[in-house]
């Protein structure tokens, strides 16, 4: 699941985004640069504009101004359906509260990303199902969202999130519902992805995900990069 | 969108009521609409003055008259069919207190040398030599000739034809008509007492005869009540689809809306005053939508039931207030209910349940169709559309039913089109006759100066220069005769055929065609009327002629006073009779105008006479099905599209997610499109067979109604092929519906969503 490029290579540039709701700035010129297999913490008070730095990223939503380029691709040439097809083979997203599809089971939740593509049903399960034992949840595989743990729905919708290989996986407050044990369940799985490779830009109130799981923490105060640290890991 | 759906509904509940009502008693509507007479009188113009009769009238509650009035024998040179003599009124206008007539073709006569008719616009009158605007009436023994400049209907049947008062003075009336209306009309008592009230202090002997609108009304019974079948059953289906949408999209509101409450919970309000404010919300846009509906309702439903029962001779038949009030009063109360029960259940849930319950559907749902839908072969949005009504399936059920009905109309609407069509089509021989041409008067008289062009030629010449003419495909000669059943008064216009008219349309639904002397073929209509049957034999008197016919036949045509036979049974009665009306069936590709042009050079007498007369009913009922078609197709419609919508809403996570891990727009779209194309497709499974069920049930008593056969081919309407189109409307219909909300839902931007909530 690493990236093909090799280590050191910006695979996240924003160049100067700027993003205004209305008479709101959310992000301020915002210039950043995340480098395959980095892992990149953002922080910052609520309402500064985390989570919308994270969305330019996504694709979900475009810059009023500057540019975004993830993995060669500049964002803003694509198209409604570009950017879809750009989410589905370049970005993994893991969300706060999971956004797993209540009436599907854990395989199926999983197994769906890859369905998006045309991968068969049973491809796809096969896939899906690699990932549940590498996350150790195989065991829940047949469940039904209502009935996981906070922190097993958080690793299902992980696995989801890697179903196609993503350049760089996207977590917004990934542990912010979950108690300290899942959390911290969480974390060392993100933190083992991390270590076989694979790029993160994750954004947390949490200063111990932070330390524990980026190398780099850029700090985020109105919209603008306010500051950036490099970090020594303390797994 | 409440308001939007709410006065859509109240429209359509309006015009089904409306509908209904209407249906109820169409002869007593027509009858109020017209103001038609209780009482119809004629006196004696000798023994009575019109200042008596306007005096003695005074107990009446409205009066019209007195109009001069005649009986009008009609002078030889007509042309064949028409009537010996007319029963002519002399008056001003149309209008006025009593008998206000409907002039549906053509206008009023404004001057001496005009006149009006008297016919139903729904009675088939197009035989050949059927008088129409423009044809000339010629008095008998010297008097005038009169142009008839239009077609009038009088419920009251108050008189066979109107001129001028001017023109009729020159007609030298010989009675005044008076027509009364009474306060109490509802019994022959209650009639006879009128009559008694308004002929007091007349001198003996002025009444010379009275007809009452209660003998009318039970002659009307008779009468073909066409439309009544298939507007109840219109009317029922409006209905239904119209409750059905509102209770989906007010409870789909409220459970919307679930959310909203549970804030309202968290700050304090107590669980009835949220109910208070909930239901508040949702009556004003219902109040207002209801209000407009009924308005829309009124003005849509009075042109439909004007078209509709246009039979009646009655312009512009409204709705009866009733139906205004039960739909003010019965929409909100409905609105209310369909409001109330999810409120109630809001009532009792706990804020924190009430917040989620708006955004995520339960866990739990349909989780084994959902299970098998992920595995099968199909693209997963198509899989997870299918999936998605199961989420809802209380929802999915109104929806459902709303296209269940609206497939339902279609079948029906698209079967009735297919049945009058065809109806019309073998009735009218559209397609079998090209040309029909007019040779001139059967007697041996002169022609008069001002008559119709007469043929040159003799008979068979002029048969033989048809024939040879270029184009010719088939030719049949035929020559009319008033005849009368022995034993009856009842005037019957006998067409005796030579030639190919096996080829000329007539469809034969029993029998067969007639092959010597004495046989005569009729319709069901005329075999109903008389308690005949097929083989049974008749007398039919012709100026003091008898023949002994045997019916051979029944065809299809829709005249009671109308008989088929052929030129050997003429031999029998008027040996010296000429053919009047030739029918030519052309050889495709022929050019009328050329073949005309050719048979005029042959003989200059032939005239070309307008065809058929288009049946203005079928037509009228094809409007009236189209439209109402649609409307019930729109609302059902609306109820798919408001589902999706509300879906939409609740889903906008799900979409969020699914967005972010690459869903296009176009499989958005596609995946909420499935979602109801699939409701659709098992609306059209369920709705073509009910739509055909009503089909078989509707034509058999429509065609009761107008006193008609229903042959195969009006009931074997539903070929395969239009099957297969009928289930891709119930496909459409729900597509369609689905298709706005879903491409928005494809479209917004759903950042936000993914991270908040
Ligand atoms: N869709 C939107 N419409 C309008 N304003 C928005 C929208 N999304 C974000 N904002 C505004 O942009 C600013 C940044 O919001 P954002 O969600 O990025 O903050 P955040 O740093 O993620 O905060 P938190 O830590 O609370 O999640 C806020 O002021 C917010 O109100
Ligand atoms: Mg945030």
């Amino acid at each position: 699941m690493t990236d093909d490029e090799g280590n050191g290579q910006a695979v996240v540039r924003l160049t100067a985004v700027r993003k205004e709701y209305g008479e709101s700035v959310a992000l301020d010129g915002v210039s950043l640069e995340v480098n395959s297999g980095e892992a990149v913490a953002v922080m910052g008070p609520s309402g500064s504009g985390k989570s919308t730095l994270l969305s330019m990223v996504a694709g979900l939503d475009r810059p009023t101004s500057g540019t975004v380029t993830v993995h060669g691709e500049d964002l803003g040439a694509l198209n409604e359906k570009g950017l879809a097809l750009y989410r589905r083979r370049r970005i993994g997203m893991i969300f706060q509260f999971f956004n797993l599809l209540d009436d599907l089971s854990a395989l199926d939740n999983v197994a769906l990303a890859a369905q998006l593509t045309g991968t068969s049903a049973s491809q796809a399960r096969k896939r899906a199902l690699e990932l549940f034992e590498e996350l150790g949840i195989a065991g829940r595989r047949n469940t039904y969202p209502a009935q996981l743990s906070g922190g097993e729905r958080q690793r299902v919708a992980v696995a989801r999130a890697l179903m196609n290989r993503p350049a760089v996986l996207l977590a917004d407050e990934p542990t912010g519902a979950l108690d300290t044990r899942a959390g911290e369940q969480v974390m060392d799985l993100l933190l083992d992805l991390n270590q076989i490779g694979q790029t993160l830009l994750l954004v947390t109130h949490d200063q111990q995900l932070a330390t524990r799981c980026a190398s780099r923490v850029i700090e985020v105060v109105d919209g603008r990069i306010a500051g950036e640290r490099a970090l020594e890991r303390t797994p | 969108m409440i308001g939007v759906v709410v006065a859509l509904s109240t429209t359509m509940i309006v015009v089904a009521l409306g509908l209904l009502a209407a249906s109820s008693g169409p002869f007593d509507q027509a009858y109020t609409r017209q103001s038609g007479a209780h009482l119809a009188a004629s006196y004696d113009r000798t023994k009575v003055t019109d200042a008596q009769l306007t005096e003695a009238s005074k107990p009446a509650e409205a009066v019209a008259g007195p109009f001069a009035m005649a009986t009008v024998a009609l002078g030889s040179g007509q042309q064949p069919g028409q009537p010996d003599s007319m029963v002519t009124v002399g008056r001003a206008d149309s209008g006025g207190p009593v008998d206000r007539l409907n002039v549906w073709k053509g206008r009023w006569a404004d001057k001496p040398g005009e006149i009006v008719l008297n016919r139903n616009p729904v009675e088939s009158s197009n035989g050949p030599g059927a008088m129409t605007l423009d044809s000339k009436l010629t008095v008998a023994n010297g008097g005038p000739t009169l142009t008839v400049v239009g077609f009038a209907y009088s419920v009251s049947m108050s008189a066979d034809a109107w001129v001028v008062p001017e023109q009729m003075t020159a007609l030298h009336p010989t009675a005044s008509q008076m027509l009364y209306r009474f306060a109490d009309a509802a019994t022959n008592e209650q009639i006879t007492a009128g009559q008694t009230a308004v002929t007091t202090g007349l001198p003996s002997g002025a009444l010379l005869g009275t007809q009452s609108y209660l003998a009318l009304k039970a002659l009307a019974t008779g009468e073909p009540n066409t439309f009544v079948p298939f507007l109840m059953v219109f009317g029922w289906l409006g209905l239904a689809v119209a409750a059905l949408i509102v209770v989906n999209v007010v409870s789909g509101a409220v459970v919307a809306g679930f959310k909203h409450i549970g804030v309202l919970k968290a700050l304090g309000f107590t669980p009835t005053q949220v109910m208070t404010v909930y239901l508040a919300m949702i009556s004003i846009p219902a109040i207002v939508g209801c209000a407009l509906g009924v308005v829309a309702g009124n003005l849509l439903a009075e042109s439909l039931l004007t078209r509709a029962f246009e039979n009646y001779g009655a312009g512009g038949i409204g709705v009866p207030l009733w139906v205004d009030v039960a739909a003010m009063v019965g929409v909100p109360v409905l609105v209310a209910l369909s409001a109330f029960v999810p409120a109630l259940r809001a009532r009792s849930l706990s804020a924190a349940q009430a917040i989620s319950a708006g955004s995520a559907p339960r866990a739990g749902r349909g989780l084994r169709a959902q299970r098998w839908l992920s595995g099968i072969r199909l693209p997963r949005p198509v899989s997870l559309g299918l999936g998605l009504p199961f989420a809802r399936p209380a929802r999915s059920a109104l929806t459902l039913a709303a296209v269940v009905l609206g497939v339902t109309s279609v079948t029906l609407a698209v079967g009735l089109g297919t049945s009058l069509t065809n109806y019309q089509t073998a009735a009218s021989r559209v397609g079998a006759v090209d040309l029909t041409m007019f040779a001139g008067t059967s007697g041996p008289q002169p022609p008069s100066e001002d008559g119709p062009p007469v043929a040159k030629l003799s008979d068979p010449e002029d048969e033989a220069l048809l024939r040879s003419t270029a184009g010719a495909q088939y030719v049949t000669a035929s020559a009319d005769l008033p005849m009368r059943l022995a034993g009856t008064s009842q005037d019957l216009r006998v067409s005796f055929y030579r030639g190919d008219f096996e080829h000329l349309g007539y469809r034969l639904l029993e029998g067969q065609w007639f092959d010597g002397p004495g046989q005569v073929v009729v319709s069901e209509r005329f075999l109903r009327q008389r308690a005949l049957a097929v083989g049974d034999t008749i007398t039919l008197d012709s100026q003091g002629k008898s023949v002994r016919v045997r019916i051979v036949g029944k065809a299809l045509y829709n005249s009671g006073e109308e008989v088929l036979s052929n030129w050997a049974t003429l031999q029998l009665v008027a040996p010296e009779t000429r053919a009047q009306l030739y029918e030519v069936q052309l050889q495709p590709g022929t050019d009328l105008g050329t073949y005309v042009e050719a048979v005029q050079a042959g003989d200059s007498g032939l005239q070309q006479t307008s065809g058929q007369d288009a049946g203005t009913f079928v037509t009228a009922v094809l409007v009236t099905v189209i439209l109402l078609t649609l409307m019930l197709g729109t609302v059902a419609a609306l109820g798919v599209f408001n589902t999706v919508v509300l879906n939409t809403r609740e889903r906008r996570r799900d979409l969020g997610m699914l967005k972010s891990i690459g869903m296009t727009p176009a499989q958005v779209t596609l995946m909420d499109v499935t979602s109801m194309a699939a409701l659709g497709a098992i609306g059209g499974l369920l709705g073509i067979p009910l739509g055909i069920v009503a089909h078989r049930l509707v034509v058999p008593a429509m065609a009761n109604g107008a006193q008609v056969d229903v042959p195969d081919f009006m009931l074997d309407v539903y070929p395969p092929q239009l099957l297969a189109v009928l289930v891709l409307a119930g496909i459409v219909i729900a597509g369609l519906g689905a298709l706005l909300p879903a491409r928005s839902a494809a479209r917004t931007t759903i950042a936000e969503v993914l991270h908040n909530e």
